[in-house]
């Protein structure tokens, strides 16, 4: 029988605990330098520890981050004597205090958080006062104290809290602490803003506090409105897509996907932010000119007729005509007709639309349309293959064929996740396999 | 070269001759000077953009360091040459006449900053307290911001006066005095230039997160008549129609007092509001696409998003076909009278301001039921304003 996983984090958070209190009743025994003159001290920092916690600021992946280890370097800079080590333990307690945690009456999570900020902050003191020894010692020496402090909290807190995220994610545990170490590096600037916040504190006192709070929550509000503006764009995204779902029921999922193939390739090709966001944007929004077509036309069963098909083709010229009002996208806008990634095939030049092109051409083969039954997903990597040189970045085709291979993922005939029902069944093969580029090439030969 | 090389450029030349004045006198306070030059000189070029206020240099900020650290005829001597290496590299100003005009100006703000700082100090006797220190470098961070509203005011730029606007101020103001206290204490318990350092560390999360806002924004701004410019690219609407229907009904909008956030919803309603024309099917007999439909159909991609839903009611509520009495609480319902007199206005004006005047007269002798008369009023204020009326009157 398996044992479950609240029963496994009962078993840690005692474990954790048990260490806490050790290391409490450590200090208990040896806090031989704690006077009541350091109390209005702890209280500042423990009230701001909470607040550190509490004030979380949102970010772009879904997560959180907080400036708690900003009050947990200044808390070890303010109490730097080593018999004053249960100053900087009781502000690493303070940090796990969640308010939502408290309101939901999770209150397993409470005691782990506070057990494993009580231990992190006890190894940083340990590393900190290891490095800056009693005495006169050179802001340099402070620096690397903090540096190294700020790792070691980490570290240990990192190592506690990748048990619980593990246990409940059903993601390996190496795989967690890796991912939660990475994220961590964002927390370093504020370690040495609390090296600076500590320092003043012991010239200004408490009248630091308003000083330092000032500028980060004028910053983090700042931070806010842009997420806030950055979901407005992305329902405005939303916006266009349902539109042109509106207009294609074939297309259903089809600019989330393109998406998603896009970033996929992004990531192979090892794009920096700016350009992964950029292309994310060009991948959902390559289809804008379909909004002028006609919707019986996206709709028709079979081939075009020569009109038809001019009406169609002129949705490139209108999508080019609407990125290039985004500045941010401008850059890419005149290569993501077919005809301009196809001469950027030769001659090399941006690769963004060369990836969207790709994307597209791969999403367009494995779903139903209209016009044509999914294919396999063998046959639409054999048709990308076939296209390189001609239609596709060799480079772009093959970072999608191996970021499918690598995930094991697979899309096309007998991977679809839409049921569609036909009123007249589209042919199992035909016109436009891989898209609107087929669809040129069979209508220049016909 | 782009704003960070040149940042790092002018942080580099600080350093540089900081080094040179190492090596001449061992010790000398004049190394610590020239990097809080190149500071200054860099923090020129790193300007916090908040969108209800002209740009703040975070050069602001670093010479309060630099008057707390010096007499005033050395921070001044700093300063002159660390501005003129900023201005030389500033990507904003082109032109020879508008970068010396923009020197002149931050020459002024920064001086007034250091004298600042230095006067006030001294009317506590040169005594150094927590108090004297912490209130003359407050004045030394004030001074700039306050002296560079006075040129505003002087030369009539469009000022900002609301607290929200000023929270780069506020932000700038305390980074600069905890800047100055960390390098040098109060009593000589100082970090050195490391403080300044270390406190530059807010000041850049905020112009981080302004300039990613500023840039979302007109991203944001931008996708959003990208998508309106649709339909008059596929010729189903006269181009330029709903940047015109949304600039009137804005304006209207204004005119009667609505908030910020039903401006933005009315905003966004008038430029998409002929998005469901893209949807609907063509009319097998070539004719037009019923209107109603049409602003149903655009609701209904707009209501299916959280943030645009507003915008959707204000669309449908636009195709009603007769005056629904809207309530004080309806906003969507007032937005809609307004964009529906801002839409029919610009059908009859074809595109051309000329016919104002005729096109409003059009409006103003429609029976009663089909538009609010409160708009019409409105209207007809928004376009005197605009001396669109000339040829009625």
């Amino acid at each position: 029988m398996r044992t479950s996983p609240q029963i496994i984090m009962k078993w840690i958070t005692a474990g954790v605990t048990t260490g806490a209190l050790a290391l409490a009743l450590g200090l208990g025994l040896s806090s031989a330098s704690w006077t009541s003159e350091r109390l209005p001290a702890l209280a500042v920092l423990a009230v701001l520890a909470i607040a550190a916690t509490n004030l979380k600021t949102p970010m772009r992946s879904g997560l959180t981050a907080d400036s708690s280890i900003m009050i947990q370097i200044a808390s070890l800079v303010v109490f730097r004597e080593r018999g004053l080590l249960v100053g900087p333990v009781v502000v690493g307690l303070c940090t796990g205090i969640d308010a939502e945690h408290l309101r939901a009456r999770e209150f397993m999570k409470v005691i782990f958080n506070c057990s494993a900020g009580t231990l992190s902050s006890g190894a940083a003191a340990g590393i900190y006062w290891a490095v800056k020894t009693p005495g006169h010692q050179s802001v340099a020496t402070y620096v690397v104290a903090t540096g190294l402090a700020s790792f070691v909290y980490l570290f240990v807190s990192t190592l506690l809290v990748s048990f619980p995220v593990s246990i409940f994610s059903q993601e390996s545990y190496a795989t967690v602490f890796a991912l939660i170490m990475r994220m961590s590096r964002g927390a370093y600037p504020f370690a040495f803003l609390g090296l600076g916040l500590g320092w003043v504190y012991l010239v200004l006192s408490v009248g630091v506090v308003p000083l330092v709070v000032v500028p980060l929550l004028i910053a983090r509000s700042a931070f806010a409105s842009y997420l806030d503006v950055q979901a407005a764009q992305d329902q405005t995204i939303e916006t266009l897509i349902h539109a042109l779902e509106a207009k294609d029921k074939y297309t259903a999922g089809h600019a989330q996907r393109v998406a998603k193939f896009a970033a996929y390739v992004g990531s192979e090709l090892a794009l920096g932010p700016g350009r992964m966001e950029r292309l994310r944007y060009a991948a959902l929004m390559h289809d804008i000119g379909k909004l002028i077509v006609p919707n019986q036309l996206l709709n028709k069963p079979g081939k075009l007729t020569e009109a038809e098909f001019a009406r169609v083709r002129r949705h490139e010229s209108v999508s080019v005509a609407l990125l290039g009002r985004i500045d941010f996208l401008a850059p890419v806008a005149p290569h993501t007709t077919s005809e301009a990634a196809s001469h950027a095939v030769e001659s090399g030049g941006l690769v963004e639309p060369g990836i969207v092109m790709v994307a597209d051409a791969f999403d367009a083969m494995t779903s139903t349309r209209a016009y044509r039954k999914a294919l396999t997903q063998e046959t639409a990597f054999d048709e990308l293959r076939k296209g390189v040189g001609r239609q596709f970045r060799a480079d772009c085709v093959e970072a999608l064929i191996g970021a499918l291979e690598k995930r094991g993922e697979r899309y096309g005939d007998g991977h679809e996740t839409d049921v569609h029902e036909f009123a007249v069944a589209p042919p199992e093969v035909g016109v436009g396999s891989a898209g609107l580029g087929d669809l040129a090439e069979e209508h220049a030969t016909s | 070269m782009s704003r960070w090389v040149r940042v790092l450029g002018l942080l580099a030349a600080g350093g540089i001759v900081g080094l040179g004045a190492e090596v001449a006198h061992p010790g000398t306070r004049w190394t610590a000077l020239a990097l809080l030059g190149g500071a200054v000189a860099a923090g020129e070029l790193v300007e916090l953009r908040p969108s209800s206020r002209a740009a703040l240099p975070m050069s602001f900020a670093f010479v309060v360091v630099l008057a707390y650290r010096s007499t005033i005829t050395e921070a001044l001597l700093v300063m002159t040459p660390a501005l003129i290496g900023a201005a030389l590299l500033r990507r904003d100003a082109d032109r020879l006449i508008p970068r010396l005009s923009i020197l002149a100006e931050r020459s002024v703000e920064l001086a007034a900053s250091i004298l600042c700082y230095h006067s006030v100090y001294e009317s506590f006797h040169d005594q150094r307290t927590r108090a004297s220190v912490l209130i003359a470098l407050s004045a030394a961070a004030v001074a700039p911001i306050v002296v560079s509203d006075l040129i505003g005011l002087a030369l009539r730029r469009k000022a900002t006066w609301g607290v929200a606007g000023r929270a780069a101020d506020l932000a700038i103001v305390t980074s600069a005095v905890l800047m100055a206290v960390a390098d040098r204490g109060v009593t000589g318990n100082g970090m050195g230039l490391w403080g300044p350092a270390v406190f530059t560390i807010p000041v850049l999360g905020a112009w981080y997160s302004y300039d990613r806002l500023a840039e979302t924004r007109r991203t944001y701004d931008q996708t959003l008549r990208a998508l309106a410019a649709a339909p008059e690219l596929g010729g189903m609407v006269r181009d330029g129609h709903a940047e015109r229907v949304a600039d009137l009904s804005v304006a209207i909008g204004a005119a009667l007092g609505m908030t910020a956030e039903e401006l933005a919803h009315l905003e966004a309603a008038a430029l998409l509001h002929h998005l469901g024309e893209v949807c609907l099917d063509e009319p097998e007999d070539g004719g037009a696409l019923d209107a109603a439909a049409v602003a149903e159909a655009g609701a209904a991609i707009l209501r299916s998003t959280t943030l645009l839903a507003p915008a959707g009611d204000v669309v449908s509520s636009e195709a009603a076909l007769s005056l629904r009495p809207a309530s004080a609480g309806d906003a969507a319902a007032r937005s809609g009278q307004i964009l529906k007199v801002a839409n029919v206005f610009d059908e009859l004006c074809e595109g051309i301001l000329e016919r104002a005047g005729l096109a409003l007269e059009a409006l103003n002798s429609a029976p009663g039921y089909l538009y609010n008369r409160e708009v019409l009023v409105a209207l007809e204020s928004v376009l005197d304003g605009r001396a669109l009326l000339g040829s009625m009157m």
